[in-house]
């Protein structure tokens, strides 16, 4: 099975037993405590019902009324603080509910805002995230040097861990905050705090509705607006540097495949070359050449370090040149002649070594010319150091 | 460098706009209506606390109980039906509220379940909806050579119609199926659908709340699970045909420009003597292609 069918399937099991595991856990922590809860004010119900001397109409009937007025008790929701507040849980998708567009076009509206909205803040999101990303690097790479230490390249680790205290902090910068503003305790304002930067947003919890803060305390609420978004580009920056690459598994499987197909394809014409190019990273149907299955094992394998290259962010210079110095070179059986040159034949192959170093004249091959005006930032140097080493 | 942060700094101002925006167009359109309603609401409760012979504080006390009660009124939510109902809108991130884990150890162990949960549910639907893309793209390209077209190749304007017209369906079905079951409007019953497949969730409409469906119908309660995740998968596949390339696009900028550097390498290695390089010219310029159509991200 291709590799990325293989990966869906994985996953979407996974969810399913994910979410089986949840409901059994979820269901053992809370259910008897909801059995109890609710015999206790069915109690109490009753008991009030007795005491104030009212019917059960009568009881249903302020019931309604209570339940109406729930989203009026916080205060004015919808003057422009609220609606900002509002828009904010659109299109973010954190939408806690605590206010909801009761006026039909307050819906149709709703929809057509979190339409644009919802794309458009992803995209800033991991936009910023990943300059965020970036500057910490850069950040980090300085603080190795300025401590003397040997190796100044940014691990992927070192980044993970610098986004997991950030993130951490976040919380309990914002755990401390509400609970002072909302007279929450420490563990249900991180708790208030961490369903709101997951954009999960139940609403059990929210910030800015006691005592009408919307309208009275305009400097509570910029922070709290300040907060939200900055917490969730800390989040986002986070996801950027550890899941988006996720993200893009299938596809990046899916062009790497296309490509090595589109490299099958050139070599049809020269019969011997193509029974040595059985490219297909899946390891389905590799012909049973059976003399040239080590070569085209080194074949693959070189393919597959060049193909490799654009994959891996950092370590990119550093990679390609132990690769191709390590590995086999190209055998001499890739001698692939003039079926994958352009058309036009008064192209020169060969270049003396010394020149400039492309294969082609610049103007045959427009994308290398580029490459004649970056080699003079390179140093050849090093690489025949290395060379000499070897 | 530069087209980075310029493009950032671009979205952020659009945002911060967008977000002015719709406060403006919010307020317009609610605000009179909130307060025409609240006070119509103070009115009657007043009038019911003449009626009933209500003390302000005795009110207090009603009104608690009430709100207290009010996520019982939809019968058991944590029996298993429920809690996988839960589990679904915490990893989706939707997060309805309609029931919430009330005891200090639920709580906590919602956000652990968090915390690996919504990674993974946005990766398998991510994947599932390129794997999706993929197949609709095939099949378009079957249908085209069916039916007799000159140019087989699907173009991405063609997936994208595809792709909205499979969202909107998906949503007017669901919209006809919870208006019957749940007694809605058509129309609320879009708006239940919208709000739920882009995860946004406020809770105003919840399925499966009237009393004990969860407990007494299990078939509809398969079929409404079964339509919030298919329905997140369709939108999935959408957004990944459509939004996933602008998301990487800040470091497919940074790739290209590292792409150049493993150009050079391997033309520096072909500049070394003969004897130390197997690299012909003309495999460079196979090399040099892949590389190079790698570095532009096509």
């Amino acid at each position: 099975m291709k590799r990325q069918n293989a990966r869906t399937l994985a996953l979407i099991v996974s969810i399913l037993t994910y979410l089986v595991v949840g409901a059994a856990v979820f269901e053992s922590l809370e259910s008897k405590q909801e059995k109890t809860h609710k015999r206790k004010l069915e109690a109490r119900k009753y008991e009030l019902m007795s005491k104030f001397n009212l019917t059960k109409e009568g009881f249903e009937e302020l019931e309604l009324v209570v339940l109406h007025l729930k989203p009026h008790k916080a205060g004015v929701q919808w003057r422009f603080a609220g609606s900002f507040y509002f828009a904010i849980t659109v299109i973010t998708t954190i939408g806690y509910g605590h206010a909801a567009p009761s006026t039909d076009s307050g819906k149709v509206f709703c929809m057509f805002y979190a339409l644009l909205g919802i794309p458009l803040t992803l995209v800033m999101f991991q936009s910023l995230g990943e300059r965020i990303n970036t500057f910490v690097r850069y950040l980090l790479h300085q603080a190795k040097k300025c401590l003397g230490m040997h190796h100044t390249e940014v691990s992927m680790a070192n980044m993970v861990t610098v986004g997991f205290f950030f993130c951490v902090s976040t919380l309990c910068v914002g755990a401390v905050a509400f609970s002072h503003s909302e007279g929450w305790s420490f563990l249900h304002a991180f708790y208030y705090c961490f369903i709101t930067l997951t954009t999960i947003g139940f609403g059990d919890y929210v910030a800015l509705q006691k005592d009408n803060a919307l309208m009275n305390e305009p400097r509570y609420v910029a922070f709290c607006f300040v907060y939200i978004l900055m917490g969730l580009t800390v989040i986002g920056a986070f996801l950027n540097l550890v899941v988006l690459r996720f993200l893009t598994m299938n596809t990046e499987d899916e062009r790497r495949d296309a490509k090595q197909k589109a490299l099958l394809s050139i070599s049809k014409p020269r019969g011997e070359v193509a029974r040595l190019l059985p490219i297909q990273t899946s390891s389905s149907s590799i012909p049973a050449v059976a003399d040239n299955a080590a070569k085209a094992k080194d074949l693959k394998g070189v393919y597959t370090e060049v193909l490799h290259f654009q994959t891996i962010c950092s370590c990119l210079w550093y990679r390609s040149k132990e690769k191709l110095q390590d590995s086999s070179m190209i055998p001499q059986e890739l001698r692939i002649s003039d079926a994958y040159l352009p058309q036009n034949s008064d192209c020169p192959h060969y270049v003396e070594p010394g020149s400039t170093g492309c294969v082609c004249s610049p103007r045959q091959c427009t994308s290398i010319s580029s490459i004649t005006t970056g080699l003079q930032f390179f140093s050849p140097f090093r690489v025949f150091k290395r060379r000499s080493s070897v | 460098m530069m087209t980075q942060n310029i493009r950032t700094l671009f979205l952020i101002i659009s945002i911060i706009f967008y977000l002015l925006i719709g406060a403006a167009v919010f307020d317009a359109l609610e605000s009179d209506s909130e307060s025409s309603r609240s006070r119509a609401l103070e009115q009657k409760l007043n009038e019911l606390k003449r009626k009933y012979g209500l003390k302000e504080d005795e009110y207090r006390e009603i009104e608690r109980v009430v709100l207290q009660s009010e996520p019982h009124h939809a019968g058991r939510q944590w029996k298993f039906a429920g809690s996988f109902y839960f589990a679904i809108t915490v990893i989706t991130t939707i997060g309805y509220g309609h029931a919430v884990p009330r005891t200090n150890a639920g709580r906590a162990f919602c956000m652990v379940y968090a915390v690996l949960g919504i990674p993974l549910t946005l990766v398998m639907f991510q994947s599932l909806g390129e794997r999706i893309n993929m197949l609709v793209r095939y099949l378009l390209c079957r249908a085209k050579q069916g039916l007799g077209f000159q140019r087989t190749e699907v173009s991405m304007g063609n997936m994208v119609l595809v792709g909205f017209l499979s969202c909107s369906s998906t949503l007017c079905i669901g919209a006809a199926a919870f208006a019957h079951f749940e007694n809605w409007t058509f129309f609320n019953a879009c708006y239940y659908c919208f709000i739920t497949l882009t995860t946004i969730g406020f809770g105003d409409f919840v399925a499966l709340q009237k009393k004990d469906i969860l407990q007494n119908q299990p078939p509809y309660v398969a079929l409404s699970f079964m339509y919030i995740l298919v329905g997140l998968t369709v939108v999935g596949a959408f957004l990944n045909l459509v939004v996933l390339r602008f998301l990487t696009v800040n470091a497919d900028v940074r790739a290209a420009s590292e792409g150049e550097d493993s150009i050079k390498v391997l033309c520096f290695l072909h500049q070394m003597p003969k004897t130390s390089s197997n690299l012909t010219p003309s495999s460079f310029i196979v090399f040099h292609s892949i590389v190079q159509s790698e570095a532009v991200g096509v």
